[in-house]
């Protein structure tokens, strides 16, 4: 029986937490309107306030007022729960994120395993919402990100291993812990065997499971019209959307704390303890999600058989031959 | 030999992938063209072709004649003149209705070349969108009125039309002694 003091205190964590992330994925959108103008010489939004950023808040207004419409032939029930089942597990997977020393909201020894679990719930709520919309488009956009998110949890799944092999705990926490001591101990860069291949094999899995570009089958504009979410408008258009934003953060997260050190500050002479922690944690998770959109920007769409081929051939073997050479390097210098 | 290492190691590595992505990165930096529309108008070039109008003298008559040569250059049919006689004076015609269809027009100017006394000109207006299709149809006194807004500063009536000089010649040509059949025969 937990006393009253903590259980306030997780409760003001969650408070804030939650409005961190959700006011995260708001400005997440219109930085990504930024970056992406930016980047082919235009403005990105800028009429409502000062330079747009009034933006997100304008867009989540028109959202929440829309008509709310369900398609005549879509099977109701599963319609409306999809974008829950969607969100839910990307929101609720951020109670393992450790943003600083003083640990996560649930400190729990299996947080991998659970991140990992949420994320592939979170594909139920894009195949079920493709599937109940009784649409073509749906149907096909469902299909594909099903197909999408088991090839590439394989790669990203096997990606982490090797980092846990390194530090020998499948919890959040620990594994930034033991990255202390300046950047050269971060696990993509780490002695005895660097993960930078990992980490590569792991952003770009990444990319491929949140569905953004270059590996955005599920939505392709040119093709499904905007695939899984072609049938949905309004408040549960804004919930896929919202999950996709907050997917977006969360890979961003475990990949800042499984391979760029999460809390620690690149020196070991500079503070990383309480709010120090914060600060040195936001910069590397910012600069994964500004890779998002650089990639973004860069690539154009992959086709479909060059994403499984990439996906099957290239990016599970690479990750098998990292583990193998990780294991035995781990276990020669301990 | 040496190209496919070359090339496999460009694979591995992502060079080409990189090369993009320095390239977009560059242009994160470079000055963005966009124009902020209603905010920041564009320069209009001196002869740009906008809306129809026509021009008035500096007296406040109508310089067109309803000759209807607009209308026959028109590729797509925009006008539509309804040409009439000046009351009291035979001679002189004006154009009783003149429509302009801006839905229809491409802008080409072939009417303003056709014009033989410089009675249409092309304003720089390019802001007539409308919810309101008929509002496209232009009525000689809007375009008149256009007239008056965008080219306000007109010349005088020349003095060859209806002019003393002119009277004098309309009298000489009438007095001038053309050959008849009643000539040849006597």
């Amino acid at each position: 029986m937990p006393d009253l003091m903590s259980v306030v205190t997780t409760l003001a964590m969650i408070v804030v937490v939650f409005g961190a992330v959700l006011l995260h994925v708001a400005y997440l959108t219109y930085f990504e309107r930024k970056v992406l103008g930016h980047m082919q010489d235009r403005l990105g939004p800028m009429e409502v306030g000062y330079h747009g950023l009034l933006q997100p808040i304008a867009d989540g207004l028109k959202l929440f007022f829309k008509e709310d419409i369900i398609p005549t032939g879509a099977n109701k029930i599963i319609f409306t729960v999809a974008p829950i089942i969607s969100l839910v597990p990307a929101l609720i997977a951020f109670a393992v994120i450790p943003f600083s020393d003083r640990g996560p909201i649930a400190d729990i020894n299996i947080a991998i395993l659970y991140i990992l679990a949420l994320s592939s719930i979170g594909a139920y709520g894009i195949l079920l919402g493709g599937w109940a919309s009784n649409s073509k488009y749906s149907l096909l956009g469902g299909l594909r990100s099903a197909a999408q998110v088991i090839s590439y949890e394989l790669a990203l799944g096997m990606s982490l291993v090797g980092v846990l092999l390194l530090s020998g705990s499948l919890s959040l926490a620990a594994i930034a812990q033991g990255q202390a001591g300046g950047f050269w101990h971060w696990y993509a860069f780490a002695f005895p065997a660097p993960q930078f291949v990992a980490f590569v094999i792991y952003l770009l899995s990444a990319i491929a499971e949140t569905n953004r570009l270059p590996f955005d089958l599920p939505e392709a504009e040119s093709e499904l019209v905007a695939g899984f979410f072609t049938e949905y408008s309004g408040m549960r258009f804004a919930f896929f959307f919202l999950a996709e934003y907050a997917n977006m953060i969360l890979v961003s997260c475990v990949g800042a704390i499984l391979f760029l050190g999460g809390w620690q500050a690149p020196f070991d002479f500079l503070p990383s303890t309480g709010w120090w922690g914060v600060f040195w944690f936001l910069p590397k998770v910012y600069f994964l999600l500004f890779l998002f959109f650089w990639i973004r920007a860069t690539l154009p769409r992959l086709r479909y058989d060059q994403l499984m081929r990439l996906g099957w051939k290239i990016m599970i073997p690479l990750a098998l031959a990292n583990i193998l050479i990780t294991s035995f390097l781990a276990f020669v210098t301990r | 030999m040496a190209s496919r290492i070359t090339r496999l190691l460009k694979t591995i590595f992502l060079v080409e992938i990189l090369r993009g992505l320095t390239l977009t990165f560059r242009h994160l930096f470079v000055r963005s063209i966009t124009r902020q529309y209603p905010h920041e108008r564009p320069d209009v070039a001196k002869r740009f072709r906008g809306v129809m109008s026509l021009l008035r003298y500096q007296d406040g008559g109508e310089k067109c004649v309803g000759c209807g040569l607009c209308e026959v250059a028109c590729p797509s049919n925009v006008i539509k003149v309804v040409s009439a006689e000046r009351e009291g004076t035979p001679l002189k015609r004006y154009a009783r209705e003149y429509w302009f269809d801006l839905s229809r027009c491409v802008f080409c100017g072939f009417c303003v070349e056709a014009c033989p006394v410089d009675a249409l000109a092309m304003t720089p207006n390019y802001e007539y969108a409308t919810t309101n299709k008929r509002d496209l149809l232009l009525s000689k006194e809007t375009m008149l009125a256009l007239g008056d807004q965008y080219f306000p500063n007109q010349p005088p009536k020349p003095a060859y039309i209806g002019s003393c000089e002119s009277e004098m010649y309309l009298l000489s040509a009438k007095q001038q002694h053309y050959p008849t059949k009643s000539d040849d025969q006597g």
